[in-house]
């Protein structure tokens, strides 16, 4: 056996290989970190279910994106089923690249001020595709809003803070997809909606 | 030029061992795969992944890229053809794998794992080099 320049190189590298192998080992062994209720649901929040309650649902969504409406109908069961051991805050996470998410995010926050988040909220998940001015304004008044003080509030930007605090918060926390969903302080890996039932069932005890 | 070729293996063989790993410890965790497409998580989900139900696939491309890796270091430090003979076996067995786990991925699981084809086109490469590594010697004879 001959030991050269290129066999200290490959072996370097070897070492160095490992070391990377070992930091990624560090990182990925490392557990999720938990957040606070208080954190995670800031005042004004948008919620539903017991507050009490010891599980608590966090999610951050996009009117636009095709996966929060898959997630919508299991978050509604959710929340129906175990009203009184839930507890579920909706925040806004509209993505870049949806146009009319923002604007979304807007007039869902302007309808909860007469009451009707819910209702404006299940019909922008419902008509995702169509989300234009005249259709959300129109909606507005079918489900009984006020429509001057809707359109005001709309065109006053009233609640681009709130939801670009939701932006800022989400980022803080690693949020890179929609809907991204947080049990008990902790993120969740979800690939389907079962997995989300599941994961609150098993939270709740069931 | 084979010193050369060898130099390319082994950074390759690097490569396809990163891949391998991440990819590998996924399944084993059940955690999320980074991925440019869907693909990833059909893939590891799928039970086409798992060789007697348990054994990830990616195993099957870690154990090879360390052995290729391995492999082309000794060659710096000795001729013995033996050793490019298992690089050129490993390459050939790997070729066959990827390919055959390619087939799965689209007409089985149907759905790419962006790695598993990252690391199917980096062991076709490595099979290219190690053939012409291959004629390169039986050459000097």
């Amino acid at each position: 056996m001959k030991i050269t320049g290129e066999t200290k190189l490959f072996a370097g590298i070897i070492i160095a290989t490992l070391l990377i192998i070992g930091i990624g080992v560090v990182i990925y062994s490392r557990p999720a970190p938990t957040y606070t209720r208080e954190e995670l649901i800031p005042v004004g929040t948008v919620t539903k279910g017991n507050k009490d309650a010891s599980t608590y649902l966090v999610e951050f969504s996009d009117f636009q994106c095709p996966s929060c409406k898959l997630f919508k109908d299991a978050v509604s069961e959710l929340t129906d089923k175990y009203k009184d051991k839930l507890f579920y805050a909706f925040r806004h996470y509209p993505l870049q690249q949806h146009q009319e998410a923002q604007k979304a995010a807007a007039a869902v926050e302007a309808a909860g001020a007469q009451g009707k988040f819910w209702e404006m909220h299940n019909w922008l998940f419902d008509n995702q595709d169509k989300l234009t001015d005249k259709a959300i304004e129109e909606e507005a008044g079918k489900i009984g809003l006020d429509k001057k003080i809707f359109l005001e509030d709309l065109s006053s930007g009233k609640y681009n803070d709130k939801i670009n605090k939701d932006i800022t918060d989400g980022q803080k926390l690693g949020i890179s997809a929609t809907p991204t969903f947080f049990l008990n302080g902790q993120k969740l890996e979800l690939f389907s909606v079962d997995e989300l039932k599941k994961a609150v069932e098993k939270a709740i005890g069931k | 030029m084979s010193k050369k070729l060898n130099r390319i293996i082994f950074i390759q063989s690097i490569i396809g061992l990163l891949i391998a790993i991440y990819v590998f410890q996924s399944f084993v965790r059940q955690s999320p795969i980074v991925c440019v497409n869907g693909g990833c998580e059909l893939v590891r989900k799928s039970p086409y992944s798992y060789f007697f139900g348990f054994f990830p696939v990616p195993g099957v491309g870690l154990f090879g890229y360390a052995f290729m890796m391995v492999l082309s270091f000794l060659r710096t430090t000795s001729n013995n053809r033996k050793l490019l003979y298992g690089i050129l076996g490993m390459a050939a067995f790997g070729v066959l794998f990827v390919t055959w786990f390619t087939y799965t991925e689209i007409f089985l699981i149907k759905g790419i794992c962006t790695w598993c084809a990252l690391s199917a086109v980096n062991m076709y490469l490595i099979l290219i080099l190690a053939l012409k590594s291959y004629f390169l010697e039986k050459n000097k004879k």
